[in-house]
């Protein structure tokens, strides 16, 4: 097998692999700006230098070579490397920053050039913190500048289209935005104008940017110039907490990380996940944050006088589900599940009831016809679709779902904005009493006489399976009146919500949300209802799920953890049709 | 983008014969861009558009190439661009004396364009006439060299007259050595 030599370790290889990254996945680091390893590398930023030589080989025999200590004669190459560039060939010899004082000294040098038109604004700029350059020169870069003439000025809060905003003055030129719209999204719309100390990345005039992956540019660029125009001067990275979980918007299951202060989410980025969505996540998925901030239901609340709902107790509400229940027979009860809800949502409802005697459970899918693309949007604007079904849910149509709500005496009806998307008219939910699980204030909330809030993705640990039938699961981000940070080990934990206290101006109880989980809402109703069921955490409904259902088999969340989602068996991308 | 510009049949012609060289149509957008300023007299962001249309090419590129280079025009300019070398050589032996006595003359600054459309004043960097400074090029084509005051009257007033200076051969002194 091939070998190499980096910093006098021996490595072997298989391929063609370029050097950079073969370094940074044996978890060694050479500074870069310009390399993303989804993209072609241009060498244009010139950060990741390294030494490289070959060893003298004679030509007839294929022998190596070799000096009066029997070593290998190296041919170094007469300059440095751009090591992003670099093919890797066998045996050579490559010296990283680490072992060499020249390659040090040309990265250094390097930095103050790419330096040297760089605004020092850090403390006003958004990437501070997260900023390679930031990191990079802190690590490798001089200490100081030695010029002392004026900065050259460029425009400052360009908007180039609906959700990114240009600070052309912190740009280095790495391209990187111009080879996603090229390379990636396709739409080619961002082009380096102008040239020398002068030139940025910009539209051609009279476009917008308004590609629909367009704020993907914003993550990958390595300095603070391409800024979400939402996100812009809203947080300052470390003192907001990053919690992995998923994509709830859309069927593909992108894997994101929701990005919390004070029980807020403040903004959504794309999770490395190869099997789903590599790097990227499109720009429809990133404003779902605001689901989980505005419009919560906050407290359970009914229908007093009239169309008028009122706040009441959770005793209330779960006395008031149960009478209702009793009320009338199960087969007058139509339950619906939901796709937009989680896998272990459905199963805590659909257990609770069947257990009281229902048989027969019904989702209405969300699908939007010619809404997906090739990429990361799907045609299903749920996350769950396929996670339901395997449940036992079946699909039903709109017409089929008026009529059975027509005839229902009580309707129960898991988190899913029937009325918002147009499946059903307010008018229907008239008749029957109505209950809804939801997390938002929405108009089919307030067409329902019974609304108990529960926990929304950011708040629970719940599984979501997406289109190509792979589970994968969230975290919870942010507390709600009953969780607590400090107890939940799920709960990661930021530097302000270590060291804050309740006395910190920063602080802010109302961001709590009152609202329980599914499955504990529906413990407290089995109870109330003398029924035989108890349900643990989401992790422990997984591992029922998985020994009761096949579908789920082997699936949990430790392996999840592990494999970053699992694809479930039969289950495959063929089928998604639905 | 509503496009007031429009390619005669001629430069489309010569646009087919452009491509048909390059295995791409990437690389023809160089003489294409020619092609459209010859035509127009610049490549506004219209142009621009109008190029990149022709040549079914993203105009973020169209708009990258342009700007990189100097030589097209991205606004309008005066009908004869007077482009007035004042880099090290010029610089010493006058060039911003001629500069200035351009723009006294015309009335105009450096970037600008007289009233009549008729002269645009630029003050460039070098354009490699080191020997016949001080020196300055008329609209990308001709060299004027060895510039005076007076021999800068003549060159407005025959341009006036849509007259463009001939193209002065200046022997160097080897040259002249050795013949």
């Amino acid at each position: 097998m091939p070998e190499i030599f980096i910093d006098g370790k021996r490595y072997e290889f298989e391929g063609k692999p370029k050097l950079l990254q073969f370094i940074l996945d044996n978890g060694k680091e050479v500074p870069f700006f310009c390399y993303h390893p989804e993209m072609s590398a241009p060498a244009n930023c010139r950060q990741c230098y390294v030494k490289v030589g070959t060893p003298v080989q004679n030509r007839e025999t294929g022998e190596y070579e070799l000096d009066e200590n029997g070593e290998r004669v190296i041919r170094w190459f007469p300059k440095m490397q751009t090591s992003c560039s670099m093919e890797m060939t066998d045996g050579m010899v490559v010296h990283t920053q680490e072992t060499s004082e020249e390659v040090a000294r040309a990265q250094k040098d390097t930095m103050e050039l790419i330096l040297i038109n760089h605004p020092l604004d850090c403390p006003i700029c958004d990437q501070a913190g997260e900023c390679p350059l930031q990191i990079q020169t802190y690590k490798y870069g001089p200490e100081g500048s030695r010029f002392e003439v004026k900065k050259v000025h460029k425009p400052k809060r360009v908007e180039l289209g609906p959700r990114v905003t240009l600070d052309a003055e912190r740009c280095i030129n790495c391209t990187r935005c111009v080879r996603f719209t090229e390379e990636i999204s396709e739409t080619y719309q961002l082009t380096i104008a102008s040239r020398g100390d002068k030139n940025y990345p910009i539209t051609a005039p009279g476009m917008e940017f308004d590609d629909p992956y367009s704020l993907n540019t914003v993550d990958i660029c390595p300095v603070g110039a391409l800024t979400s125009t939402d996100f812009r001067f809203k947080a300052r990275v470390w003192e907001m907490n990053q919690t992995p979980s998923i994509d709830i918007t859309g069927g593909k299951g992108t894997n994101v990380d929701l990005w919390t202060r004070d029980n807020l989410v403040l903004r959504l980025t794309p999770r490395y996940n190869e099997n789903v969505n590599t790097h990227w996540m499109p720009d429809e998925a990133r404003m779902a944050y605001t689901k989980f901030n505005e419009n919560r239901i906050s407290r359970p609340s009914i229908k007093a006088d009239g169309d008028n709902q009122i706040k009441t107790s959770w005793n209330n509400a779960i006395e008031t589900f149960a009478e209702k229940l009793e009320a009338v027979k199960p087969a007058d009860v139509l339950v619906l599940g939901s796709a937009h809800a989680s896998v272990e949502e459905n199963y805590a409802l659909m257990k609770t009831f069947s257990t009281w005697g229902v048989n027969d459970f019904y989702f209405s899918p969300d699908v939007k016809e010619g809404f997906g693309d090739d990429f990361l949007l799907t045609d299903d604007q749920a996350p769950n679709t396929k996670g339901v079904k395997a449940l036992g849910f079946s699909e039903t149509s709109a017409e089929d779902l008026k009529a059975a709500i027509k005839s229902a005496k009580v309707v129960v009806l898991l988190n899913d904005e029937l009325v918002d998307r147009g499946v059903l008219d307010s008018e229907d939910l008239k008749k029957p009493y109505v209950i809804s699980l939801a997390t938002n204030e929405t108009e089919t909330s307030k067409s329902t006489d019974l609304v108990i809030p529960i926990t929304c993705i950011a708040e629970h640990a719940a599984s979501y399976v997406n289109v190509e039938g792979r589970i994968q699961r969230s975290l919870p981000a942010k507390e709600t009146k009953y969780t607590h940070r400090k107890l939940d080990l799920e709960m990661s934990e930021g530097r302000l919500d270590r060291y804050g206290t309740n006395f910190d101006n920063w602080v802010n109880e109302d961001n709590k949300v009152d609202c329980t989980p599914t499955w504990e809402l529906m413990n407290n109703l089995g109870k109330r209802l003398g029924l035989s069921i108890q349900f643990g955490t989401s992790r422990e409904i997984m591992d029922e799920i998985a020994s009761s259902n096949s579908s789920f088999e082997g699936v949990s969340y430790e392996k999840m953890d592990d494999e970053n989602g699992i694809q479930l068996t039969g289950m495959n991308k063929e089928e998604v049709s639905a | 983008m509503a496009n007031n510009y429009e390619f005669t049949p001629e430069d489309l012609k010569e646009i087919e014969t452009i491509k048909a060289k390059f295995p791409e149509v990437m690389p023809a957008t160089l003489p294409t861009l020619w092609v459209a300023q010859r035509r127009f007299g610049h490549v506004e962001p219209e142009v621009q558009h109008l190029v990149a249309e022709t040549l079914d090419l993203p105009v973020s590129h169209v708009h990258g190439v342009a700007t990189f280079y100097t030589q097209y025009y991205k606004e309008k300019m005066g009908k004869y661009v007077l482009d007035v070398c004042t880099t090290t050589s010029c610089q010493l032996c006058g060039g911003y004396d001629m500069l200035h006595y351009l723009e006294n003359k015309l009335g105009i600054k450096a970037g600008e364009t007289t009233k009549d459309g008729m002269f645009s004043i630029q003050s460039v960097e070098c354009l490699g006439a080191c020997g016949y400074a001080p020196m300055m090029q008329i609209t990308n084509d001709v060299y004027v060299n060895n510039l005076t005051e007076e021999k800068l009257d003549d060159v407005i007033e025959s341009l006036k007259a849509d007259k463009m200076p001939e193209f002065e051969s200046v022997g160097m002194p080897q040259h002249t050595e050795r013949s």
